[in-house]
């Protein structure tokens, strides 16, 4: 995975995404950051890329105890990327 | 100068613990290097607090579920957490994967304990439940890292009248049976008990040895000196000590007298207490470091943090019979409370400094009056030489 497929340094709608992303970030916005992650997975083209937000949106999902972390996980198990020995 | 006078040759520290077991007419207290050297400190550490049951909070700091406290106990990053079906339990605050500190600051988890490093993620039980991208970009597993055998790290503890202790060696007897004599001894006072909100906690920063604040609460001795105003209706002659050699030791009084507001009210009592409580309450250090008081209608415990050789903070928390109290005579308690503990801060600072002075030789003990303390020399004594012994 390159920096193209994470989405760094992105102009446009993509752009706008990591703007968002970092601004959650600074704001420690877990809310925020779990949407926008579960966003970045949906629109990535490349598979590790979809699942390397997959990821970060799971793990701010498991930290806040937010109702998504389940299907989040399920999501990332279906793509062989977490086991289903995690809760 | 005359030869009594004169300070006598040092004696080797085994010589100078043996004195300190010695029968109280004859025995003299622990030598200044107990006070005031790092080394000597740090074996009797490992004697005294880290092979023993010690108190390094209470269970009113992390009331609520997902509720965690940092706490640092002889440099030992220590975490409380409870969890979600109100365990309390005690873990090292570090992340299984590269040794991060997990929890800066007192505050609710709510789902995870996310390591601010790589985020791996911790239950509120402490099972590992995340391990992002360890197994590369996207991928969160990986067959090397075995999460079920990666949890934090805990600490055995156990709470008792809402203090969490720990055995931070991990080979002490189970608490029940360490302590099962003061366990029996305050059978009566095995009931809920209730913490009286932030106006009932607060901290003193004492610049002395832990030790000495446990020697100063042990004995009555001191009370008509340093406590004048005690002495209104709790004279000397109204104390009995309290000696369980290698347990506990401290004080009774036979003339507790209840606070009152000024339309009379009460604390309600605990229930079912027998008649010795109407106006009996007792005061005990149970060993090493925690200070305990109990009245018919409220209790307090008093953690002692060691944080250097010669700076102790006394963390005060006081408690009742139930949840709801006057407001206004709980504060009037805590503010008691406070004036009394305060008062004893010049003393406790004063045999600090004195520790100081090389002529000292550990002093003397009234055998009338000075055997709570004697019990408690004693018992430092003896775990250090038994541990000098054990190691050869």
């Amino acid at each position: 995975m390159n920096e193209a497929a994470i989405g760094v340094g992105h102009a446009g709608p993509r752009g706008a995404l990591d703007a968002a992303l970092l601004a959650a970030h600074g704001s420690k916005d877990r809310t925020a950051l779990i949407g926008l992650y579960a966003e970045a997975a949906d629109t990535a083209d490349d598979p590790v890329a979809r699942s390397f937000y997959l990821t970060h949106a799971y793990v701010f999902a498991l930290e806040a105890g937010d109702a998504l972390a389940g299907s989040l996980k399920a999501r990332l198990v279906a793509r062989g990327a977490e086991t289903e020995d995690a809760p | 100068m005359p030869d009594d006078l004169r300070p006598a040759a040092p004696l080797a520290e085994t010589s100078l613990l043996a004195q300190v077991g010695a029968p109280i007419e004859q025995a003299r207290g622990l030598p200044n290097a107990h006070y005031t050297d790092p080394a000597t400190i740090a074996a009797e550490n490992r004697a005294c607090l880290e092979t023993t049951w010690a108190a390094i909070g209470v269970g009113a700091q992390v009331p609520e579920p997902g509720d965690a406290k940092p706490v640092s106990f002889l440099g030992q990053p220590l975490l409380l957490l409870r969890d979600d079906q109100g365990t309390l339990r005690v873990f090292y605050n570090i992340c299984r994967h590269r040794g991060m500190i997990l929890v800066e600051a007192p505050r609710r988890i709510e789902g995870a304990i996310r390591c601010p490093y790589h985020s791996w993620c911790y239950a509120k039980d402490g099972r590992l439940v995340a391990t992002p991208h360890v197994g590369g970009p996207g991928q969160n597993a990986h067959p090397g890292i075995e999460r079920k055998t990666l949890g934090l790290i805990e600490v055995p503890s156990h709470v008792w009248r809402d203090v969490v202790f720990v055995n931070l060696s991990g080979d002490a007897a189970p608490f029940e049976q360490t302590h099962a004599e003061l366990i029996a001894r305050w059978a009566e006072f095995d009931l809920p008990l209730h913490h009286g909100g932030s106006g009932s906690s607060f901290t003193l920063e004492v610049a002395t040895n832990w030790k000495l604040a446990v020697e100063n609460y042990c004995e009555s001795y001191h009370l008509p000196w340093v406590h004048p105003g005690l002495n209104s209706y709790s004279r000397l002659e109204d104390h009995y000590h309290i000696e369980a050699p290698g347990r506990f030791s401290g004080q009774g009084t036979y003339v507790y007298r209840q606070l009152r507001g000024e339309d009379g009210t009460v604390f309600p009592d605990f229930e079912g207490l027998s008649a010795k409580w109407d106006e009996g309450a007792e005061y005990v250090a149970l060993y090493p470091n925690v200070l305990l008081g109990v009245h018919r209608d409220h209790a307090y415990a008093i953690v002692l943090e060691p944080v250097a050789h010669d700076r102790t903070r006394e963390h005060v928390h006081l408690y009742y019979p139930v949840p709801d109290t006057d407001p206004s005579l709980r504060a009037r308690n805590a503010a008691q409370w406070k004036e009394v503990f305060i008062e004893d801060i010049g003393v406790v600072e004063g045999m600090q400094r004195g520790r100081a002075a090389t002529g000292f030789d550990g002093g003397r003990f009234s055998p009338a009056m000075d055997g709570p303390t004697h019990c408690f020399h004693a018992w430092v004594a003896g775990r250090v030489a038994a541990l000098e012994e054990a190691k050869g």
